[in-house]
């Protein structure tokens, strides 16, 4: 099985909203599409799906065209849509009955859903008195009653508090389990680098970047230095001339040419007698790539 | 066809168990059963003797006529008008009375002057709504100075009654229109267009909620929009059809049960022998296809806004459409005219609805006539579903800047 997309293109008058856009997905697992508001993300989701048809190139599942038609795929859409007024079994029956399953089917995958995201006592309840993150998980398992293979999340954790986002993990990660190919659109980045092995940066319907996460990160090399807050940590970096890019409430986090600059750096501070509770390498974080690649074309 | 089935059974379900549909079908069954009632609150026109004589005790009539110029007029009046009190007049006082008149809506003022040659009358009532109609009062005065001109030009008494009888007379019409056919086919037509435009804004209310909420967005993903939008007319369709057929069903239990038998209006036996099997099914039909032009254009104006607050400027002109067209079928029918404007009326896909009906229960519509409207309704219908279902496939997924309709037909979807 495997998904693959190639010079797609699709534009709305003058606009070019996707702009000769190509990946693939070989293996079960996450892929991230990134941008900014307007990047084109979302139109990108909707021609690979076939829910609008491209001006040029192809996306295919397993060799075939996808449509709605040729594929059961599963979407969620980053606008929440769900019936206010109707009753949340209901609803979700009908949706599973729209998707090809029948009255049975559909009632069942809804109860087990609905019983796996903690949300089952409002299955009698119109979806207006949920709470919103209830009414996110409601509209989550329309996306999955019909137990696709090929699911598209549009920012799936946006609008959830701690506690939903812990379940809405855990169903991603039993989602993954299962060998599901998931095409993931974020703008928090630290979601993305939790779950997605390849990623897509989208600018202006234009590809800035994309291909495997740990090598991207990989190639980036060890950029980033991240020691514990304290002020005479700041001041022997000010004397070093490090440039601080970050000051958090417990931690200082550095910009270095690599792992020399930051051995140096740590001499420094053991000559002083300062001795860090914290002292870390790393690469950067993808909010960091995605800034600068973004920041590049803007 | 399954996904139309599908989304026709949701929208059905959901249009029915709302409660605007529960009230208004309650209310327009109350007030056919209202109706039918009053029919035996009030007698009909055969049942009120046509000798039935008006009691005017309380009126009062100040009678002016300065130089007697029709004798005996008071004695014409009281006989005619029995009860009433007559008092003689003067000129002088004719403001007074005026001033009189606006305070007592039981007064009324007979004036009598010359004017060449002749008694000129003049009544002066306090506004139209009085009871001493001078439709009446003219009558009387006049008949009265004929008999006395006669007797004065020497006829005997015989004479001048014959001079002054009224002929025994009947009132009976040819072709098929009747007051009866007349009224009924006018409450049809009005019926007929309030379905058409409350279900019509059905659609458009129904579209425009599915897009605004993101619905449209989750439903999308599975059928195409056609789908959804021929599985949505054709469930408000059949929500208007249930409701339409429940109104006509109760109003004929309610006319067999409740209409005393034989009962008229205007001189005219109120029935429904103009309901033919044939006219009814070709009113249905014209329901239907009416509907379902308003429908589509509907349900386009509902996918074209992104605000539910926007809705009703977003329908204004199928609105606009809808009520001169309307009027424009009203007005060509109840004339009951046969020329080119009612031609055009009959044969325009947004009149016909509004006409045919009415003409189709007062028996004067051909063949050929019915056969270009339905032939001309159903292929406007067509091109207007084709184009309509590529402008709304457009609009339900266009959340941005208002597109113009051309831009969203020429849409590559």
């Amino acid at each position: 099985m495997s998904l693959s997309v190639k010079n797609l293109v699709k534009s709305f008058g003058d606009n070019i909203a996707v702009n000769n856009l190509s990946f693939s997905m070989e293996t079960p697992g996450v892929f991230g599409l990134i941008g900014t508001n307007g990047a084109g993300k979302t139109t990108t989701i909707r021609t690979v799906l076939g829910i609008m048809s491209s001006d040029s190139g192809t996306a295919e599942w397993n060799g075939k065209k996808i449509s709605r038609e040729t594929l059961s795929f599963g979407y969620m859409p980053e606008e929440r849509g769900i019936y206010m007024k109707t009753k949340v079994l209901e609803q979700l029956v009908y949706f599973g009955m729209l998707r090809g399953m029948n009255k049975t089917d559909a009632k069942n995958s809804t109860v087990g859903y609905m019983e796996r995201l903690g949300v089952i006592e409002y299955k009698d309840m119109p979806a207006e008195k949920l709470s919103k993150g209830n009414q996110q998980k409601i509209q989550l398992i329309s996306t999955l009653i019909h137990n696709p293979v090929l699911i598209f999340l549009d920012e799936p954790f946006s609008g959830l508090d701690p506690l939903n986002a812990i379940v809405l993990s855990g169903l991603i990660e039993e989602l993954i389990s299962e060998k599901r190919f998931i095409v993931m659109s974020s703008h928090q980045m630290n979601t993305v680098e939790e779950y997605c092995r390849d990623i897509i940066i989208l600018h202006k319907g234009r590809t800035v970047l994309q291909g495997n996460l740990k090598q991207i990160k990989a190639g980036y090399g060890h950029t980033n230095l991240v020691v514990s807050r304290r002020d005479e940590i700041l001041s022997a970096a000010e004397q070093t001339g490090l440039a601080l890019i970050a000051k958090r409430a417990d931690e200082l986090e550095f910009k270095i040419n690599g792992t020399v600059m930051a051995n140096s750096f740590l001499k420094k501070l053991v000559d002083s007698d300062i001795f860090p509770a914290k002292f870390i390498i790393k690469e950067p974080s993808l909010n960091e790539i995605f800034i600068e690649k973004v920041g590049e074309q803007v | 066809m399954n996904q139309i089935k599908l989304v026709f059974g949701y929208t059905f379900r959901d249009a029915v168990r709302k409660k605007a549909f529960l009230i208004s079908t309650v209310i327009i069954l109350l007030l056919v059963f209202v109706l039918a009632s009053l029919t035996r609150i009030f007698p009909s026109d055969e049942e009120q003797s046509p000798t039935t004589v008006v009691d005017y005790s309380g009126y009062t009539c100040y009678y002016i006529d300065e130089h007697k110029l029709i004798k005996n007029a008071t004695d014409a009046l009281l006989e005619s008008m029995p009860g009433v009190t007559i008092i003689l007049g003067t000129q002088e006082a004719l403001a007074d009375y005026r001033t009189m008149l606006t305070e007592d809506k039981t007064l009324t003022v007979i004036e009598v002057t010359e004017q060449d040659s002749l008694p000129f009358v003049t009544v002066i009532a306090s506004d139209f709504m009085s009871r001493m109609s001078s439709y009446t009062i003219v009558d009387i005065l006049s008949k009265k100075y004929s008999a006395n001109t006669l007797s004065e030009l020497g006829f005997d008494e015989t004479a001048v009654a014959i001079a002054q009888l009224e002929l025994p007379n009947a009132y009976e019409m040819a072709g098929n229109m009747n007051i009866s056919g007349y009224a009924v086919g006018i409450l049809l037509t009005m019926l007929i267009f309030f379905a058409i435009y409350y279900y019509g804004y059905g659609v458009a209310m129904s579209v425009a909620a599915e897009k605004t909420s993101r619905v449209m967005e989750t439903l999308v993903v599975s059928a195409k929009p056609s789908r959804i939008l021929i599985g949505k007319c054709l469930a408000m369709g059949a929500v208007g059809l249930l409701q339409f057929t429940a109104v006509l069903s109760f109003a004929s239990i309610c006319f067999k049960f409740i209409v005393p038998e034989g009962f008229s209006l205007m001189g005219m036996p109120v029935t429904f022998s103009a309901f033919t099997l044939q006219s009814a099914l070709l009113i249905l039909l014209y329901f239907l296809l009416g509907y379902s032009l308003y429908a589509v254009l509907n349900s386009v104006c509902g996918a074209s806004v992104n605000k539910i607050e926007d809705l009703n400027a977003a329908i204004l002109p199928v609105t606009l459409i809808s009520i001169m067209s309307f009027y424009f079928g009203y007005v060509s029918a109840a004339t009951g005219t046969e020329g080119t404007i009612t031609k055009i009326a009959m044969y325009l896909p947004f009149s016909s609805p509004f006409i045919i009906p009415f003409k189709l229960l007062n028996g004067n519509v051909s063949a050929v006539d019915l056969s270009i409207s339905i032939t001309l309704m159903i292929t406007f219908i067509i091109v207007l579903t084709y184009v309509s279902i590529k402008i709304y496939s457009a609009s339900v997924l266009h959340y941005g800047k208002k597109q113009k309709l051309w831009v969203l037909y020429k849409t590559k979807l």
